[in-house]
């Protein structure tokens, strides 16, 4: 494949850049980041170097004989074959870094958790392969240490031990972490009773919450609703796999604590508001669902969000089956 | 910019070395990982210093190699084969007898690696060697039951009433004995940054060592708000330290604001002890540098945190020399990161002042590392100083990627 090549400055930059976080594998390198644009599952990354003498030292298991024209004055660079291995092992260090950020796990869409377990073994595993290479001289040590749990995987269990031995590092045995399971979810859960007004969805901008908090592809929901006389605004957002978080939503300038959890264990709120909620104009009557702690709302809604959602979930929904998965994923659900 | 290039038909050293390093083939799999490459301590401990020794080889030196020389590399390593399977061979050993002795304390490659060197060296293959266990044992016993100073005799030095009062009675005496004051600028330390990171020029060092650069960059220090504004104290004006009783390694106070006993407690519990002085002369030495300029014992150690501020200064913007330009871009760089890794952008109460306070939480950092080194009669090495100026951000920042994550989780949990 050929692969462009651009100067700017000091920098270089190799190969088209990932157009978004979401859509991001990255590995900080020494000298350069690495990026692979996770749905395309290209093999080989992009690259912005910013200090090419440290990053020669290692950018030809990269990029092979090309290294030379990228660090030479080339525009464009063509990747032949080669020896992978390293290049292949960045390759999962960064997608398992992606997948612990962005996994979009999903009852709704039926794309399976990860095990949180699996992924920082595996991960851990594959950095000890490049730690050569990475900006951090203490990365393997890192991830080694941030390892939960014996991931009871056989081969996988084996080499984490010896690894772990090498850097003198203590894995914690066993303790299988409790894993989310999704119950399949039916039927309208919105309201603590009352005559519903008016009511509608929005879906979740994955950015404002940690990963897991809620279900990636499931939309919030909000409904006004007249009872005793009174107005409230009822939200209720789909839970993922890791609920455990604090959320709140904006409708218009109201503010909702998502406080209660229902019968699904679906984040739920429910506030008073004046009547007057009903008048907002449309573009003002969008649900915006946030972790006051992790986010604050106040981007305008991206129009390509949905679509570029859409595609990560599609991509990922076809992983557990892809012959360049990592284990983690091959095994998302299955365990 | 590229060193690499303008050697012209020069090999980046990693492929050469992983050329040689293909000829040892199985014999060196220990120092090697999965894909069959030196480990990156093997270069860094073993291969750098103590096969190819830059120092002595200069055109051997991290980065590219030129054409004639290429030949030459390859060649030392495969003639260092044999010691080299021998140092593999050792390293086996010493993580057996480790596992027997129940040790798990430290990286086994950080300090074993070359330890096995030398047994290779000294004594061959341990499989020939009849005494391998026991040798390896004594390695075991030397760097582990290490001899050097400890915490609990510094508390008991300073808790002997024999002592405290001559003790406090020098911290009073040195702390109100001013210093000498320097004299006017010849040497700016921009000059020295300009080319730190790719050419750095020990002469340069030299004369603003010679020059008193970081005695001069001090003046202000106990000026209101100064050493507050640096995130070396929490008072308006540092006062003189207490002796102190003991320390816990949570919440230390900042560098300035540590007891005598606290600025010891760190270094006290390292790996290193055994390159410490003896208590009674820690203590007194201590008391001394605490009222010296950045309350550093050091002249190369002053100018090495006035070199740290001016780069650091980039930070905020400033960015001068070129120095200061990288550690800007590896600031922004950091931004980026963030939102790739799905780290929280609300920066919660807590953690604030960690997250905002960079160039504080730097210059914080790089005290206590040079102090560190002064005790460890460690010098700084005028080649190594841009990893020591771009390392210590680098570890700032990984720090407040721990801490926004663990203070996402607390509150996750709580």
């Amino acid at each position: 494949m050929s692969l462009r090549v651009a100067r700017d400055g000091t920098d270089v930059l190799v190969g088209d850049w990932p157009s978004h976080p979401e859509r991001t594998a990255l590995l900080e390198a020494r000298g350069a980041l690495l990026a692979w644009d996770v749905p395309t599952d290209d093999a080989v990354p992009a690259a912005r170097i910013h200090d090419a003498a440290r990053a020669a030292d290692w950018l030809w298991e990269v990029y092979g004989a090309a290294a030379d024209g990228i660090l030479g004055d080339s525009d464009a660079v063509e990747i032949g074959a080669g020896d992978w291995r390293v290049r292949d092992a960045c390759r999962v260090v960064a997608h398992l870094g992606w997948a612990e950020a962005w996994w979009p796990a999903s009852a709704a869409a039926g794309v399976p958790a990860l095990d949180p377990v699996l992924l920082l073994a595996e991960r851990a595993v594959a950095t000890c392969d490049v730690e050569h290479l990475l900006d951090d001289e203490d990365a393997a040590v890192r991830a080694l240490a941030a390892v939960t749990a014996d991931p009871a995987v056989d081969g996988l269990s084996a080499r984490l031990a010896v690894l772990a031995e090498d850097y003198g590092v203590v894995v914690p045995q066993v303790v299988r972490s409790s894993r989310a399971e999704y119950a399949l979810a039916a039927g309208d859960t919105v309201g603590g009773g009352g005559v519903t007004v008016h009511s509608g969805t929005d879906a979740v901008d994955w950015a404002l919450v940690p990963s897991g908090a809620v279900d990636a592809a499931a939309e919030a929901r909000w409904a006004v609703v007249r009872n005793g006389g009174s107005t409230f605004l009822d939200v209720t957002v789909p839970a993922g796999p890791r609920p455990d978080v604090r959320l709140a939503a904006r409708f218009g300038q109201v503010d909702i604590a998502l406080d209660r959890t229902d019968g699904l264990g679906w984040h739920t709120g429910r506030t008073p508001v004046p009547p007057t909620v009903l008048l907002l104009p449309p573009a003002e009557r969008r649900l915006t669902v946030y972790a006051p702690d992790f986010a604050v709302p106040e981007r305008d809604p991206d129009p390509d969000a949905p679509a570029r959602r859409a595609a990560i979930i599609d991509y990922a929904r076809s992983r557990p089956d892809s012959p360049t998965a990592t284990l983690t994923e091959r095994l998302a659900g299955r365990r | 910019m590229s060193t690499a290039r303008a050697a012209g038909k020069a090999t980046p050293r990693g492929l050469l070395v992983d050329r040689a390093w293909s000829a040892l083939g199985e014999s060196v799999a220990p120092l090697s990982n999965e894909a069959g490459r030196p480990l990156a301590r093997t270069v860094k401990l073993v291969l750098d210093p103590l096969v190819l020794r830059p120092v002595l080889h200069p055109e051997f030196a991290a980065g590219a190699v030129a054409a004639e020389h290429a030949e030459a590399l390859c060649e030392r390593i495969v003639r260092a084969g044999p010691v080299l399977a021998a140092t593999a061979a050792w390293f086996l050993v010493l993580k057996k007898e480790r596992r027997r002795a129940g040790i798990t304390d430290g990286n086994p490659q950080d300090l074993y690696f070359q330890r096995c060197y030398e047994l290779a060296t000294a004594h061959g293959d341990p499989r020939l060697d009849p005494s391998a266990t026991d040798r390896a044992a004594g390695v075991l016993a030397e760097v582990h039951g290490q001899d050097g100073p400890t915490l609990a005799g510094l508390r008991r030095f300073v808790a002997d009433p024999g002592n405290a009062a001559g003790l406090t009675r020098l911290l009073d005496a040195e702390w109100t004995a001013g210093a000498e004051p320097p004299g006017p600028e010849s040497v700016r330390p921009g000059d020295f940054l300009a080319t730190c990171a790719t050419d750095p020029d020990p002469g340069l060092f030299d004369a603003l060592v010679a020059d008193r650069a970081g005695t001069r960059g001090a003046v202000g220090l106990a000026e209101p708000g100064v050493a507050l504004a640096h995130g070396l104290s929490d008072r308006d004006r540092p006062v003189r330290p207490e002796l102190g009783e003991t320390a816990a390694k949570q919440n230390l106070p900042k560098p300035f604001d540590r007891s005598i006993v606290e600025r010891l407690f760190v270094p006290l519990s390292n790996a290193h002890r055994d390159a410490l002085e003896d208590v009674p002369a820690l203590v007194r030495k201590e008391i001394a540098r605490c009222a010296r300029p950045w309350q550093l014992a050091d002249e190369a150690g002053r100018v090495v945190m006035v070199l740290g501020r001016e780069a650091a200064a980039g930070l905020a913007g400033d960015s001068r020399s070129d120095a200061a330009a990288r550690l800007r871009a590896r600031w922004e760089r950091e931004a980026y990161v963030r939102r790739v890794l799905r780290m929280p952008s609300a920066v919660p109460e807590g953690v604030r002042a960690d997250v905002h306070g960079v160039r504080q939480a730097y210059l914080r950092r790089l005290w206590v590392r040079t102090h560190g080194r002064e005790l460890r009669r460690d010098t700084v090495p005028v080649d190594g100083l841009w990893d020591v100026l771009d390392g210590v951000l680098r570890s700032v920042i990984l720090d407040q990627r721990d801490r926004l994550r663990s203070a996402l989780e607390r509150r996750a949990v709580g």
